[in-house]
């Protein structure tokens, strides 16, 4: 373990009958970028709190190197924070702003004024210093938010869904640009966020959760490629669900056998989830077992949706040059270039 | 037309009531600044009266004493009613409607049973200073400084900012004073405004526990001098309204200097 790792063990929150994190255990390496992913009331912004010292845990232990900091108050923390609503001072100007945690540590003014300079040069707006808050517009006001949460150099960066205010133009850049600062920096940083493409996009690691604990934590192609439950298999990216049987270990889609990951299932109903790159469509065909519902053409690859003929609703997604001659009731064969399928309880 | 021919008909009412307002409150006060500056009774006025205020001994003894007690007061308000509010509204939203109920208490309880109150709960040291006029001025101004501090804080989302404000690095001291205080700056100066207000007119409470203050000693200077009296009740009020003028003159510049950048 490198001195700034964070390391989260046994953290179990309540709040009245609600569980908001039950043993939530989590560590991130130097540098590195990790994003919590999970539905409403999962209990990631909780733990996002629980670092910064914001909430307090019923047990469970957050360390901070080989320091543990579960009982240190916010403000000696030393982790910067972005939260989702917009957060600047409206008194100060955007160098106060950015100034204000150097300012609290005692560092003199010259010298975090210079530093609130740097620190709004890199995120583009040094030519707004003396602005004020409310004449910045949501996407810089949370720039600003960011290079303030950066200045005083903390050992964690905290991101809670700090984009999700903002229209979908701004946040796509501004993602972009935590992912390019944090890699300069070099900073630890966790992210929050319920939105699947801005965490897969930017982290290194994506932990999935669900219930108060983490389902899986992986990099984004382990976690689209080999999702460990059905949970996540759902969660992230579109994921088809076929009603299908299990049979010693197999399952039967589109009318052939593959073999099932099916720890912990016993035979009889199941459903089988396949992603729509997996599906195969073949056009010409003497025994076709779908029909084409739509296409929806999305540049490079088209959408085609199929019922097949037990009533399934498929989804596939291939390249628009193979499938411009499919077309809402076309006659097709799916098969599946999926070795293994994952399956869920029906 | 007709809804043209209704807006200005709701606007000269508009204006009718104001101007029979600005009536209702000028004249008495026209009436009482003439009645002063009237020389003995006669149709000559001059500031005879006024001058008579400064001539008396007791009014500065008693203008300092009340000066005193509206600033302990002002010092306690802000130190008690701030960090209460602000608590309020991030940990205990749930708490505030219970509060609020609470603060009305001092407008329902009569003065008469808060001073016998005073008497009985507050501890021996307090009852023997002047500063225990104080302590109760915080209480009866609280239903107006609460709602004051509470409306201030409902505009912006302190929660956030706090929130901010310690994970940058900011004590609870730092908080208050750092990032709660300059947000909410104008709610203060209201809250303040009222306390003051209040201090320096407050009759009934001081004359029940036997303290010689500014509206105790213009009761007993009336009972000699009819017209000092009045001078003294009008140069009081311009006081009062001079106060009121310097706190959102101050809160004006500081709104345009923000807004000016």
């Amino acid at each position: 373990m490198t001195s700034n790792t964070l390391q989260i063990t046994g953290l179990s929150r309540r709040f009245g009958n609600v569980l908001a994190l039950d043993d939530f255990n989590l560590s991130l390496g130097k540098g590195e970028l990790v994003a919590l992913l999970g539905p409403s009331g999962c209990g990631k912004t909780t733990a996002l709190r629980i670092v910064a010292g914001l909430e307090r845990e019923d047990s469970g232990q957050v360390i901070l190197g080989d320091r543990d900091i579960t009982n240190v108050p916010a403000h000696q923390r030393n982790m910067g924070m972005v939260f989702q609503a917009y957060s600047l001072f409206p008194n100060l100007t955007v160098e106060e702003n950015v100034a204000f945690g150097l300012q609290m540590r005692k560092v003199d003014k010259a010298k975090r004024m210079k530093k609130a300079h740097e620190l709004l040069d890199l995120v583009g707006l040094d030519s707004q210093s003396k602005r004020y808050p409310h004449q910045l517009s949501g996407g810089q006001q949370q720039r600003v938010a960011l290079a303030r949460a950066l200045a005083f150099e903390p050992d964690v960066l905290l991101l809670d869904e700090p984009l999700s205010a903002l229209d979908a133009q701004v946040r796509a850049n501004l993602r972009e640009e935590i992912r390019r600062l944090q890699l300069s920096l070099g900073t630890t940083t966790l992210f929050v966020t319920h939105d699947q493409e801005e965490a897969m996009a930017i982290s290194d690691r994506v932990g999935v959760m669900s219930h108060g604990k983490l389902e899986q934590i992986a990099s984004p192609d382990t976690l689209y490629n080999s999702p460990a439950t059905a949970f996540v298999a759902g969660f992230v990216g579109t994921m088809n669900r076929i009603v299908t049987k299990l049979s010693q270990g197999n399952v039967t889609i589109f009318g052939k056998s593959v073999p099932a990951k099916s720890t912990g299932f016993s035979d009889g109903d199941v459903i089988a989830l396949l992603r729509p790159e997996k599906v195969v469509i073949a056009q010409e065909s003497r025994s076709p077992n779908a029909t084409v519902i739509t296409r929806s053409f999305l540049g490079a690859a088209s959408q085609i949706t199929c019922r097949t003929q037990d009533g399934n609703i498929i989804q596939s997604l291939m390249p628009s040059y193979e499938s411009g001659e499919l077309h809402p009731g076309s006659q097709v064969t799916l098969s599946t270039t999926q070795e293994e399928v994952l399956i869920a309880h029906v | 037309m007709a809804a043209l021919k209704k807006r200005s008909f709701s606007q000269s009412l508009s204006i009718i009531l104001l101007i029979l307002i600005g009536i209702l409150i000028a004249l008495p006060l026209i009436g009482a600044t003439e009645f002063s500056l009237r020389d003995g009774g006669r149709a000559k006025h001059n500031f005879h009266s006024y001058t008579w205020i400064f001539k008396q001994e007791d009014f500065f003894i008693n203008a300092t004493t009340t000066f005193e007690i509206a600033l302990v007061a002002l010092l306690v308000t802000f130190i008690l009613m701030v960090p209460t509010v602000a608590w309020l509204h991030i940990y205990g939203k749930k708490y505030i409607r219970f509060v609020e109920i609470i603060t009305v208490l001092p407008l329902i309880i009569p003065v008469v049973a808060l001073a016998t109150g005073a008497q009985l709960a507050l501890p021996g040291w307090l009852q023997s200073t002047k500063y225990v006029l104080s302590m109760m001025y915080v209480v009866l101004a609280m239903p107006f400084t609460f709602r004051a501090l509470d409306i201030g804080m409902r505009g912006v989302q302190l929660e956030v900012l706090v929130a901010a404000g310690r994970n940058l690095g900011a004590s609870w001291r730092a908080v208050i004073l750092k990032v709660i205080t300059p947000v909410i700056l104008p709610s203060i100066f209201a809250a303040l405004f009222l306390t003051v207000a209040l201090s320096l007119g407050e009759f009934t409470l001081a004359q029940l526990l036997h303290w010689n203050t500014f509206p105790t000693w213009v009761a007993v200077a009336a009972q000699g001098n009819i017209l000092g009296a009045t001078a003294l009740s009008v140069g009081s009020l311009l006081a009062a309204w001079l106060l009121l003028f310097s706190f959102t003159f101050f809160d004006r510049k500081k709104t345009n200097h923000q807004e000016a950048a």
